[in-house]
Formats: structure tokens, sequence, C-alpha cells
């Protein structure tokens, strides 16, 4: 038998060759090629593309002055709200944007606590999108109250009337402290972040104002192992600090819908699926942001095809659960037997909104599905409409959410159906306007990737391999 | 007044002069420039001073602990009171007893004065007309009164005159025809019931008996009256005793909505209908029977109803009466009678009765079970017929209601007074053959409303002098030599007399805002009468009533009453117990055999029905912005009229849409308006409201351009002026917007509204509590007291502190007795200064009502899938479970919550619970985040969306610009000036920005506790008695279907109302603990007819889907006994019995 002819001695085997990790620096590019390549575009003329597309972000941002004037002088009622849809596109653009500010914290943080490396390439855009989609977002709740010259008694602060105080069990009033809370400390994580960087292109400028402004906001950053360990220490501390506030914001909106007992809104299952989606929104604008950028800054070392995949898996991800939402809120309508609840859906679906119900289906819970397959996903073009398609999907999920909700509730005699005006639509895209200066400020003034971070991720930060170690690499 | 003129003898500065008597220094002229008050009621009587004016009238008022008002406050600053006068506290309401004249008829009231301007109209509770409820109409004059766009000025020939110029005139045309015995002066007016116009009237006749008369109304009531006048031979006017009546038979009378008198009818039906506990509701329900084409009010709450033409109603009525005799009997045994020969007639005109399509006989079995029931009913049933219906079929009610024994029981009948009138076609006629030399037309609108083939504007014209005395300068008076502005009714001294025969006085509230007239006012004039103020008219026919003995006690009294119970009309009795068929017969054949039978209607040849709009009356509110907006009550719509017709016809007429625009044609006459698909509307008839597509009409009349709604007389001809057929209809490719406030129709199949036939009733009498998810919440964890576990604790429970123990307001609606006439809408608008929006507002659902009345449609289940539910609302109209529809009304109003959802999610406080129970609005606190909106589940908040009572109407969308053509900021001066007297003072004017809803009348609730303190003193009893607090929807309800209270006494009528089985909470489930509650309509159907549907059409829908109310089941669990459907609907519930899971 062949058994009897095994050899009695055994041959040790090599170990198997370690699975070597895709490097997040494609290249080898030492860290000398990272600085120039990030502060560069900072560095370098500013391009004549640059120069047209903000010259046309600024004429849309006019809109919001313009129509937001307009709103504040003649009344709410430019817009298309009625009775019952008294919250309209403010409010579905509102949550959008807010939705889309959760990327960056989430990237910066949890992934950070997770030890996540290759966050590194993509978190500075994405905090700096993160914080002016939450400016975008915090216009909204402003405006859309009937007297906005009053809108600060939503505030806790003392006054003259009594002991007149804000309403605690309001989920708006929630919603005041979590928004400014995340702006605030995002901004501050965002900031920190920052320095540096901003010691590093301070070193490097030659004009007196730059010189001068960089130096001012780098706060003496010496990079001194002393302020290194201080950075690192309050970059963790912060990052423990927001991540719970990454969870916390979109469940606090979703409790604007969730507290309230409109049928459709009032669901216990709103604050995971409202987190889910917000992080599936926010990475589909990341992609969105980021490729174009990727191709014209040339920063295809930096941003791999390997971190749009991932990115891509997240997305997958979290379009699952959000699609995974949007079946057991069908089922619960269903198992739940209230005929209340039963007919939102069947409405949301199939009743005079149903065009807005099958395009978030399509793109929120289709879309993320090509993902799956590692060619699609790995196609640059094809991801980056694919994100789009995310982008719209979660407008259309809040847009669901408030008005077919609404439209159609308890009392039939009060049922309505919802359109916007020209008002409603152009401050939107007046919006995207603001966005879209303040994020090509961004990446015209300040580093679009964390130069100190991506290098710590590089081999030449890496003590035990070969090019790393402590051979007074340039930082 | 250092530079008065009136004072200085010598007139310093530039020359100029009021008048040509100025400038010739005429005693006249020096006379009138003297007085301070040109032409006011202060005008002393009998030539005593102002001061014995103020004493009489002062001591008149005081009679009811009221005092003098009477002149408005810009006069009142000019005149202080140097002494006040007693009773009258400034800023506190007076109420002054007075009546709105209606056409042959008149509303008792009660008008509230506040410092000196009425700001709210009510019903007189002491009248049994309406009982203090009042219509929509009498609700919303009060606008037209501050009305900026009514006639301000005397105009000869389009020119403003002088008063004097106009007196001087009718002074020389008075003496002229007193010299000629008034020879070519004629008179056109509307009918009334006025004791002292008709006495005016006659003197004129008398001293100028070649004068003529002549009437003309476009909505003519007086076809009852001239039914039984000529059956009986007597000149009557009936009084129905709905009351009364068991059995109730309308045969196309819409007795509670757009007839005469609906006001007071709805309060005998509702008392009719009221369920009380404890007693054979079988024995004490009435059942109404409709006939109709259009879906009227009446329709909408009938048992039974049959739609049919207008024109098929004669047919039906025919078959009835043939029905009545072979069910009576006996009647034609005699030989020789005339009645065998009647019913062979009879019975060929009832051929004409509509076959149902695939029902066979079901008509004929209709029409034989109703009358069954009837016949069943003797003496205590009644049978009325619509104003529009031809003569014949008034004849033939009131031969029904002979062989009924109904005369005498629920139909009397007073005398009518008034003196032949002359028609207006024969006022044509004088006028074509030039025989008129002065035409006097008192009010009315013939130029807008005559028929269209009388060609009135040209007709008119055509008299040599023509004097025009009307409230606007409207199309009569474009072209005529006098127009004369008419004072209104609360600016003017009269009297009246009911529908049932009161005698009730027209006090005036106010002087005249720009020095109006009225008609007695100026026949008095016309008659060379000494006495030509209005105030002495009416005393003067007065005294000649009550004659001249305590003649001033009795003045007192009755003004202060508003009515003189003596002076009621006395009924006629008209000996019908046993009616004499001999005389009888050949008079109601001849009717019959006279009546030409209308063609069936058909595509080609469609029928047109001309009908009274539930808002603009014949036209005469068209500038009236409250009943602009107020939705019709059927239709809901607002700010238009529109092609009324049923979905068959649309389909039928090449499928034609909801909102087109059609021109409809009749006999070459054309008109065009937008179709609207009706439910339960009877096939091949069209329905074109009146009142509308007013060429002169004011700045809310003529909203958004041009005027509101089309013109449906222009297609009004002399012949078949109610109704008439052969019309066909054109498609012209283009739609009209239209601003409906109920988009959707259908409940679907929930438990909003509840509702049980009687028989239902009966086997569960607490069938309403046995609905919707509260009733199947067995499952859920339970106290020891048998209610549902909480899992938040009640604020009162929580800090009982917050709680007032002597006063917790709620309030119940029946909507047994609610038929859905609306009254309580306007009445809410008026009490809490609620403002109109315009169409286009109205169109995006904005209209700011504090209170709508929802209005549902429900068809046959079976035709009914769920699909149909989520389709979009503009697609209802195609759907084939409208044909037949049962309708069900209900009155949405903020429930006023205990645990308030609306209050939870307010970030800013604004909206808070109150100690007392009440939801309260802080309006200064509020920053309109709408959230408290959306969390309502009754959805009755209403958002101040723009600055609707700041800027003009139609320009809201352009803020701050809007106007600044005219050089304005804000509405011209005098729109706001005029329209802000007709705001109450006691209600908070909101601002754009802020949130609003019913606050349950909170000023009254506060005026009320004010005045029992006050009452209470060392007492401590401060309690508020029941009934004291009257809501403005409860004062208005003529049916009396809203009690308000304190649910604290367990006396009060509110919480009796709530200890009914009946009662329940819409959405109860929700746990929101509404303080309003409802009580469950029922139905009184007839197991015999064709047309029996076991439960009501809503409750079979939600039967379908919840399972039956009438079977135990829901907190009783443990029963089973109901259908298998049910039971999957609650999976888990066999484990559930009271666990917790």
């Amino acid at each position: 038998m062949a058994s009897n002819e095994l050899s009695s001695s055994v041959k040790i085997a090599a170990p198997p060759k370690e699975l070597e990790r895709e490097p997040l620096v494609l290249n080898n590019r030492p860290p000398s090629w990272i600085t120039n390549q990030v502060v560069g575009i900072i560095e370098g003329k500013t391009p004549r593309w640059w120069w047209i597309t903000f010259i046309i972000s600024a004429l849309v941002m006019l809109l919001c002055p313009i129509y937001i004037g307009y709103l504040i002088t003649t009344g709410v009622g430019v817009w298309g709200l009625n009775s019952p849809i008294a919250w309209g596109w403010a409010i579905v653009n509102f949550v959008f944007w807010i939705g889309i500010g959760h990327a960056g914290t989430l990237i910066s943080a949890v992934l950070f606590l997770l030890r996540q490396k290759w966050r590194t390439s993509i978190n500075r855009a994405a905090e700096a999108m993160t914080i002016f989609a939450v400016m975008c977002a915090g216009i909204f709740p402003g405006i859309h109250v009937g007297r906005i010259w009053y809108a600060w008694w939503l505030f806790p602060l003392p006054n003259s009337n009594g002991p007149i105080w804000p309403q605690f069990r309001s989920p708006l009033l929630w919603d005041v402290f979590a928004v400014s809370t995340y702006f605030t400390v995002s901004f501050l994580f965002w900031y920190m972040g920052l320095i540096p960087d901003l010691a590093t292109i301070r070193d490097r400028c030659k004009n007196f104002f730059s010189k001068f402004f960089y130096g001012l906001f780098s706060l003496g950053w010496t990079g001194s192992n002393r302020h290194w360990r201080n950075y690192e220490k309050a970059y963790l501390l912060l990052a423990g600090l927001s991540t719970p506030l990454v969870l916390s914001v979109h469940s606090i909106v979703s409790f604007d819908f969730a507290v309230s007992q409109v049928p459709g809104w009032h669901t216990t299952i709103f604050p995971p699926y409202f987190v889910a989606g917000a992080i599936f929104s926010g990475f589909g604008m990341v992609l969105t942001l980021m490729i174009p950028l990727r191709s014209i800054f040339k920063l295809h070392d930096l941003l791999t095809v390997r971190h749009i995949e991932l990115m891509c898996k997240v997305t997958l991800a979290t379009g699952t659960i959000v699609g995974y939402a949007y079946g057991m809120e069908f089922f619960i309508a269903w198992y739940g037997g209230n005929p209340y609840e039963a007919y939102c859906f069947q409405n949301r679906a199939f009743g005079p909104y149903w065009w807005a119900y099958w395009i978030m289906i399509s793109c929120n819970v289709i879309t993320p599905q090509f993902f799956w397959v590692k060619k699609w996903r790995t196609n640059v073009v094809f991801v980056w409409i694919l994100s789009i398609f995310v982008n719209i999907g979660m407008w259309f999920e809040r847009f669901v959410i408030v008005v077919s909700s609404l439209h159609r509730d308890y009392i039939p005699a009060n049922w309505s159906y919802y359109s916007p005006t020209k008002v409603d639509v152009l401050t939107f895209v007046g919006t995207f306007g603001l966005f879209m200066v303040l994020f090509l400020l961004f990446i015209r003034f300040l580093p679009l990737i964390a130069i100190s971070e991506v290098k710590g991720v590089t081999n030449y930060a890496d003590p035990h391999h070969p090019q790393g170690g402590a051979k007074g690499g340039h930082h | 007044m250092k530079n008065d003129p009136t004072l200085s003898s010598k007139p310093t500065g530039p020359d100029y002069w009021r008048s040509l008597d100025e400038l010739t220094g005429s005693p006249e002229f020096q006379q009138w420039a003297e007085r301070e008050f040109p032409e006011t009621v202060l005008d002393a009587p009998d030539g005593s001073s102002r001061r014995d004016f103020m004493k009489i009238m002062g001591a008149s008022f005081l009679l009811g602990g009221m005092g003098l008002t009477g002149c408005r406050r810009p006069e009142e600053a000019l005149v202080p009171f140097s002494k006040m006068p007693h009773h009258y506290t400034h800023g506190v309401a007076q109420y002054f007893a007075t009546s709105m004249p209606v056409r042959n008829s008149a509303i008792p009231l009660l008008v509230k004065s506040s410092d000196g301007r009425p700001t709210k109209i009510e019903g007189n509770p002491d009248l049994t007309e309406g009982g203090g409820g009042t219509d929509t109409f009498a609700q919303a004059s009060l606008l037209n009164l501050y009305d900026p766009d009514r006639s301000r000025h005397i105009l000869k020939s389009g020119k403003k005159a002088s008063s004097e110029e106009a007196e001087s005139a009718l002074a020389s045309l008075s003496e002229q025809y007193q010299a000629n015995a008034g020879k070519g002066l004629r008179f056109l007016v509307q009918p009334t019931q006025s004791p002292s116009r008709l006495r005016l009237e006659g003197h004129i006749r008398e001293a100028m008996p070649q004068a003529q008369w002549h009437a003309y109304e476009p909505v003519d009531f007086g076809g009852a009256s001239r039914g039984y006048s000529a059956a009986l031979g007597q000149s009557l006017r009936p009084v129905y005793h709905f009351d009364q009546a068991k059995v109730i038979f309308s045969l196309d009378c819409d007795f509670l909505g757009t007839e005469q008198d609906a006001f007071s009818h709805i309060r005998g039906y509702a008392k009719g209908r009221r369920v009380q506990d404890g007693e054979d509701h079988h024995a004490s329900t009435n059942r109404l029977y409709a006939v109709e084409s259009l879906l009227s009010l009446t329709g909408s709450n009938a048992d039974h109803r049959f739609r049919v033409t207008s024109g098929q109603v004669f047919a039906v009525a025919a078959a009835m009466m043939d029905q009545c005799f072979e069910e009576l009997g006996g009647t034609d045994n005699d030989a020789g009678s005339p009645i065998p020969a009647l019913r062979t007639s009879l019975r060929d005109k009832a051929k004409q009765v509509p076959q149902i399509p695939g029902k066979d006989g079901w008509s004929a079995k209709w029409i034989s079970e109703s009358v069954k029931d009837l016949v069943a009913h003797k003496g205590q049933c009644l049978i009325v017929a619509g104003q529009r219906q031809p003569e014949a079929v008034h004849q033939l009610v009131a031969a029904m209601n002979v062989l009924l024994g109904n005369l005498g029981n629920t139909v009397s009948f007073v005398a009518d007074e008034q003196p032949g009138y002359l028609s207006l076609e024969s006022l044509k006629a004088s006028c074509d053959a030039g025989e008129v030399e002065t035409l006097i037309i008192l009010d009315g609108n013939p130029v807008y409303d005559a028929p269209a083939d009388l060609d009135w504007k040209a007709t008119q014209r055509k008299a040599q002098n023509v004097i025009r005395l009307g409230y606007y300068v409207d199309e009569t008076s474009q072209d005529v030599d006098w127009h004369l502005p008419m004072a209104h009714y609360l600016e003017s001294w009269g009297d009246n007399r009911s529908g049932e025969g009161s005698w009730l006085p027209v006090q005036p509230l106010i002087a005249p805002l720009f020095g109006g007239w009225s008609e007695i006012e100026l026949l008095a004039r016309l008659a060379g009468d000494a006495e030509t103020k209005g105030y002495d008219i009416a005393r003067t026919t007065l005294k000649a009533l009550t004659g001249a003995s305590d003649f001033e006690a009795q003045w007192k009294q009755c003004l202060h009453d508003g009515h003189h119970a003596a002076l009621k009309s006395k009924p006629v009795s008209v000996g019908a117990k046993a009616p004499d068929w001999s005389k009888l017969t050949p008079q109601i054949g001849e009717a019959i055999t006279d009546e030409a039978q209308s063609t069936q209607a058909s595509k080609e040849a469609l029928e047109v029905v001309f009908h009274r709009d539930a808002s603009m009356d014949d036209g005469r509110f068209h500038n009236n912005g409250w009943m602009q907006e107020w939705p019709d009550p059927i239709t809901k719509i607002t700010w238009d009229n529109v092609i009324l017709m049923s979905r068959r016809t649309a389909s039928e007429l090449d499928n034609l849409q909801n909102k087109e625009v059609v021109e409809v044609e009749l006999e070459g006459r054309k008109v065009e308006g937008p179709v609207w698909i009706q439910p339960g509307f009877a096939d091949f008839t069209l329905g074109l409201a009146l009142g509308y597509g007013r060429a002169e009409t004011g700045r809310v009349g003529s909203l958004g351009g041009g005027s509101v709604g089309y013109n449906a007389y222009q297609l009004r001809g002399s012949q078949g002026r109610h109704f008439a057929t052969g019309a066909k209809v054109r498609r012209l490719n283009k739609t009209h917007a239209i601003s409906c406030t109920q988009d959707h129709w259908s409940m679907e199949g929930r438990a909003i509204v509840r509702e049980a036939n009687l028989e239902n009733f009966e086997t569960k009498r607490d069938f309403a509590q046995n609905m919707d998810l509260e009733a199947h919440a067995g499952h859920i964890p339970h106290d020891a007291d048998g209610q549902p576990k909480q899992i938040y604790e009640h604020p009162y429970d929580a800090r009982p502190e917050t709680q007032s123990e002597i006063h917790q307001w709620g309030m119940a609606i029946d909507l047994n007795t609610c038929v859905g006439c609306s009254a309580c809408v306007v009445a809410c608008q008026s009490e809490n200064n609620i403002p109109i929006v315009g169409k286009d507002q109205v169109a995006n659902s904005r209209e700011m009502h504090w209170m709508r009345i929802d209005r549902y449609y429900s068809g046959d289940p079976q035709k009914r899938q769920l699909a149909d539910s989520l389709i979009m609302d503009e697609e209802q109209a195609y759907q084939e479970w409208i044909d037949d529809v049962q309708v069900v009304n209900q009155p949405m109003l903020c429930q006023h919550c205990e645990s308030a959802p609306c209050e939870s999610v307010c970030p800013v406080n604004a909206t808070v619970h109150d100690h007392e129970g009440l939801n309260v609005m802080a309006y200064n606190r509020c920053v309109g985040t709408r959230y408290c909106s959306n969390n309502c589940a009754y959805k009755v908040r209403r958002f101040n969306y723009f600055d609707y009572n700041k800027r003009p109407i139609d320009q809201l969308d352009r803020g701050p610009w809007a106007t600044l053509k005219d050089g304005f900021i804000e509405r011209p001066e005098d729109e706001v000036n005029l329209v802000e007297m007709a705001k109450n003072p006691d209600v908070t004017v909101r601002m754009r920005g802020v949130m609003e809803k019913c606050t349950f009348c909170t000023q009254r609730i506060e005026a009320a506790k004010i005045t029992q303190k006050v009452a209470a003193r060392d007492s401590g009893d401060i309690e508020v008695p029941d009934g004291m607090i009257q809501t403005a929807c409860q004062q208005a309800c003529p049916a009396g279907a809203i009690a308000f209270g304190n649910v604290l006494d367990p006396e009060s009528a509110v919480s009796k109302l709530k200890q009914d089985p009946r009662n329940y909470a819409v959405l109860g489930f929700l746990d929101t603990k509404p303080r309003l509650t409802y009580l469950a309509k029922l139905r009184n159907p007839n197991k015999n007819m064709p047309d029996y549907h076991e439960m009501p059409l809503s409750t079979s829908e939600y039967t379908r889907a919840m399972g039956s109310p009438f079977e135990a089941h829901g907190a009783s669990h443990g029963d089973h006994g109901h259908d298998g459907a049910h039971e999957e609907a609650h999976v888990g519930e066999s484990h559930a019995e009271g666990g917790q899971h």
C-alpha cells in the first residue's frame, strides 16, 4: 500500500510566504514625494479649471442669500409647504446634508480607533466635507421657521421674558444641541489634524502673508517629540469623543421623526437606520469628490484603487443595511397590525409618491449591489457614476420619509399633495454652490491629504521594514 | 374748532362752496351745515333733542341690562360721553336683538357690539326659528357691512350727488305721481314680509293707484306657497314641523341646505333625529327619503336616496301619489269619484320614472316601499318639494300631505300677507311699450340675474327715469339716473316676519357708515310721508299692530326680546283634516295634465339645473371673502362655481376630465365653466350654481383678475328658470384650476366617523367604542381598572397642583344631528378673526379655518379595491364606486388632547396645556417650526404662511414689494380700516410665521369666568354654570349638535353626552385623550327598501379590514366568534391575554 511507502523522514516544508498587504502608498513613494505632491497643490499656480468652477459655484451660491432674503421678507409660504405637509424640502435638505456630514468623522474617528490605516488618505478631505456639509445643513433649520428673528429662542438663553426655557422634550431642541456639538467637535478634530501639515506648509512657503497665516494657524508647531506626544494623545481623545457623536447626531436627527406619532415616522428602527444611511451617503459623497481630485492632482499613488475599493465595501455594507431597514419597515407595518402604518407603507411604494420611492430603492439598494463584483468596484469611473446615484438616492430617502408620510396620515379628509416651488429648489441648489465654494477654497489653501498621517502608514514609518526605522526620514 | 366754517360767519381764505345752496346761502343749507351729524340715526325722533333721543334709546336698551351704543367709534370720539350711559362699560361687549331680512322671511339675531361696532352675529335663542342657530349667510352678512367696496355715494347719472338733491328729486317725483295717480310709475321689488314695507307699499298703492308693482327674485322660494295656495284655495305660507315628522320625504328639496329657512328646518330635523338613551329609537327617530338630482345636504343626510334628474321628480311624485291611493285604499270606491281618472293620469306620468339599468323593478320598489312607510306614519310624516320644482309637483305634494293627514300636524300654515305682484316679464312688456316713465328698483340686481332672454340691461334703460336703491354699485346701477346707497340691515330700522310668522324688529347697531337708506326710508319719501326715518316708520307700523296704549313699553320690550310674541301670525286652519276630494282632484288633475312632461335627459339633450349657491346665494355675497373661501358643504370647493355632473355623464360626454373647461349651450345661449365630477349626482344632469361671475363686483369678487366663477344666469331663460332640458356640452381644450379644501373623498375604512344602522345600534349600543385599534388592544397590558396600562404618567397625575378642580373644559359633537351645514365654520371665522387667504393659497391647502367639516363619501365596498386607495386624488372622479355614495360629515377642530402630541414637540413651549384642560397657543412665543402641525394626528393646526392680515391677498408672495406700485407698503388705507372694524377685539390678530388653531373660544370662557367671579363675590362660587359659555360654533349650530362645558360637573350637558354609549374619541388608540369626543352617527334605513344595506357603507368598509364592530371582540378577548380574516390580523392574541410581550 502506498502508506507503507511513506518515508519516515518528513520534509519540513518552508513556511508559506506571508501574504503581503497591498501598500497604502503605491510605488514606494518616499515621504518627500508625498509632501511635494500634496503641498505642491497649494504652492502651485491656481489652475484655470479652479477659477471657472469657483466662479460658477460662487454664482450658484448667490441663490442662497437671494432666496433666503425673499423667504424672510415674505414668509415661509414662498415654499411649497401646506397643511398637512408642513415640512418639505428644507427639512429634507437638512437631513441630507447632515447625513453627508457623517462620513468625515466616521472615517477620522471610528476608523482611527479601529486602526484602519487606509483612512489616512481620505480623512482630511472627508472631514472638510463634513464641516461644509454641516454648515449647509445648518442653514435650513434656521430659515425654515416662520419667524426667523426669534429662532434664537431655541437656545436656552437667559431672557427677560421670565423664566421661559426651551422645551427639553422636543427633538428639535435635541437637534440644536446635537448638531452644534457635532459641528464643534468635528471642526476641532479637523483643525487639530491640520496643525502638523500647516506647519509643514509654513516651513516651505516664501510669501510673507502665507507664512504669517500658516504660522498663525499652526500654533507654533515644531514637530518636537513633546508636541507629537501631546498631539497624538489629544487626537486619540478627540477620536474617542467624536465616535459617539457619529452615532448620536443622526440618531437625534432621526428622533425628529421617530418621536412623533406620524405613521411612517414613528418607528424604533430609525436611529440605526439613519446612521447607516448617513454613512452610506457620506461615503457616496466622499467618492464623488475624491475620484475627480485624485485624477486632477495625480494622487493615484496616495489615493489608490484599494482605497476606493474599501470605500465601496463600506458603501455596500451600509447600503445593504439601509435596504434591510426598508424591508423591515414594511415587515413591521404588516406584522404590527396597525392599519394606519400599513397604509402609509403601501402608499409610499404605490401611492402618489411611488416614483420617489422607487428612485430611492433603485439608488440606495440596487446601486451598491454592483460593488459585490471586484471588477466593477475597481473601475473608478463606474464607481464615480454609482456614487452619484447614491447621493441622489439618499436625498430621495429623506424626501420619501418626510413628504410621503405627511401627505397621507391619519385623517383622509386632510390629505394633500406637495410640490416644491422655485424657491425651494433654488435655495437647495444654492447650498451646493456654498458647499463647492468652501470645498474649492479648501483644496486651494489647505492640504487635502493628511501628509503626516499618510507618511505614518508608509514603509518608511515602519521600524520593522527594511526601508523604515528611525533613519532620520524627513517628516 | 376755530376754523369750523359752520361757526364762522365770515369765511376767510379762498371762496369754496359745498353746493349751490351754500353759494346762494339758502336757509336749507344753513340748517344742514349747522347740524353736527347730517343724516344719521342720531336724528332725534319726533323732533326732540339729541339728549331725548339718548334717553329713549338708552332706556330701551337698559331693559336688557344693556347700554347705548348705536354710533360707531369715530363719532363717539367726537362726542365723548359727558355722562356715561348706564350699564355701559368700555371694552365690555353688548348684545342687541335684531333680525336679518331675507327673501320673504327673516332670521332672528342677537348681535354683539364691541364699543359701538357690530362684531359678531348670533341667532336669537328665544325664538323657535333656529333656536339660536343661524345660517352661514347671517354669519357672513357682518362682513358685508364692512365691505370697502360697498356703495358709498349717491350717484346721479354716475356722478356724486348730495342727499339733498336726491331727496328733492324724490319729493318732486312723489308730488308728480300723487298728482297723476302714479301713471307711468313702476316698482321692481323683491318679495318681503316686512310689515312696514307692506304698509308703505299700501300707502303708495292707495295714493298712486296706477303705479304698478313687479317683483322678481332670481331664486324663487314661493313655489310651495303657490302650490298649497292653489291646492287649498287660500293664500298660504306653509310652516313645516320637521321635529314632528317621523318620516320625511324630500322631492328635490334641500330643506337642510339651500332652501328658505334651512337653519330653522335643521333645528327641527335634528330634534327628530336626536337619539336619547333609554327610549324606543325606532319610534322616536325620524327617517329621511330623498329624491333629487344634485347631491344636496339633504340628500347626503338621507337614509334612502334616489337620484333622478330634476325633470323626473315630477314623475316620481306622480308615482308616489298613485301609490298613496293604492295604499290608503277606499278612496275611489264611490261611483263618480274623480279619483280613478286622476290615477290613470298619474300612472301615465309615472311612466317617466327612470329605470336603473340592470336592476329591474328597483325604482318601482323604491317608490312603493317608501310610500308604504309614509302611509304607516300617517299624520306623522311630511313630504316637501323643492324650490326648483314646478307648481304641479308642489300641488301633488300638497295633495299627498292632505291624503296622509299631515296638515295641522307636520305642516301648518300662516297667511301670506303679501299683495300680488306683477312679473318681470310684464315689466319688460311695459318697458318695451314705452309705458314706463319712472322705474324704481329696490335692491335686487336684475341686470345680472334676470333671465337672459329678457335682455334686462337694455330693457331697463327703456324707462325714462331709473332710480335704484342698491347696496353695491353693481350691474344694475351702471346705467341709471339715480343710484342710492342702501343701508345694511345692521344700520337700519325696520321690522320683518320670519317664515313661521314671528314679528321681528330690525334695529341698527351702528349709524349708516356711508349714509345709506333703507327700503322703507325710500318708499316713505316716495309716498310723500312726513315720516321718513326708519325708526319712526317701524314704530308707527308697530303702533298700528299693537294699539297705542302701552306702546312704549311694548316697543322697548320687543326691541329687547327681538320679537313680539303677541304679534306672531296665528296658524291658519285650512280645514283639511277631511279633504274635499271633489274639489281638490280637478285642481290637481289639471295641474298634472298641464305640466309639460320634461323630456328625458340624455347625453345629446342634457338637463341643466340652476341652483342657489350655498355660499353666494343668488350673487349677493359675491364680494364677501368669508363666503368665497367657505368650502361648499358638499363639493368643498372655494372661490369658484363649477359645472357639476356625474361620473357617467362625464364619461359618456367623450370622457370629459375633471376641471376641464366646457361650453354649455342651451337654446342658443352659452356659458363656459369647469367640469366637476360629483359623486352621487344624477346622470345627464348638469348643476350650475348661480351667483358667480359678477361683472361689477368688488376687490374680493374680482380676486386674481376677472370675476370669481362663471355667470350661470347667462344660460338661464325665462322658461325653465330652475331647470331645463336640451343642453349640449362642447369641449374647449383648456382647464381651470379649482381650489377644493378636501381632495380625498373616501374614509378608507378608517373609524374616523363611526356610524351604524339603528338595528346595529340596538344589538350593540357601545359599538363606537368597539372600533379602531383601541378595540383591538386586548393583548397589551392593562391596569386593574381594565384600562390599558400607561407608559407615561398623565401630566395632571404627575403634578396634580397644575389641574383646576373647578373647571375642566370639554366638548362633545353629536354626529347624528350634525347635518354638515357648515354655519359653524363662518361663525368661527368671524369670532376668531380668521383671515381669508385667497384662491391660490386654498389650492395649496393653506386655508386658515380653525374648524372644518370633513365630508366623506363611502361606496359599495365590493366596488372598491385596496389599489383604489392608493391612486392620486385626481383619479377618484373616474371610479365607479362614487356613483351611489353615502355621505358622512364630521366637524373637525382642535381636539384639546390631554396628552397633546403638539405640545411635547414644540421646542419653544409655545403650545402648552393650561390648568383647565385647554391646549393653548402662545402666539407671541411661537417661532413657527410647524412641528406641532406635523405631529397633530387630526391636522387641525393652521399656519400663517404669509402675512394674511397685512398684505394684499392677491400679492401675498410679493412680500414687502407688494403694492409698491400704488405707493403703499401695506393695503390701501380704506381697506385696512374698514376690514379691521369687523375684527373681534377679544381675539389676537395673528402675524405671519405663527401657528394657530381652535382655542375652544378661550375669550368666551374667560369672559364667563370673570362674570361669574364678579357675581360670586364672597360666596366663592366661581364655577361657571353650565350653558353660560357657548363657543362660537356651538352658538351658530342650528342643529344643536355641539355641546361644550365643564366635564367635572356630572350634570353638565357635555358630561351627559360623554356618558352616552355612542361617545368615542377619534383616533382614541393614540392615547392622546382628546377633550373633544364625538357621538356616533346613526342611520335609520327601511329594511324593505331595495337600497337597504345591513350596515352603513363606511362601517362595511371598516368591517372588511378590522372586523364588525357589532360583535364583541377587541377589549373583551377570548371571544373568537368573528371571521377568519379578522383573526389573522391579530397574531398572537391567544397567548397575549393581559400578558406583556
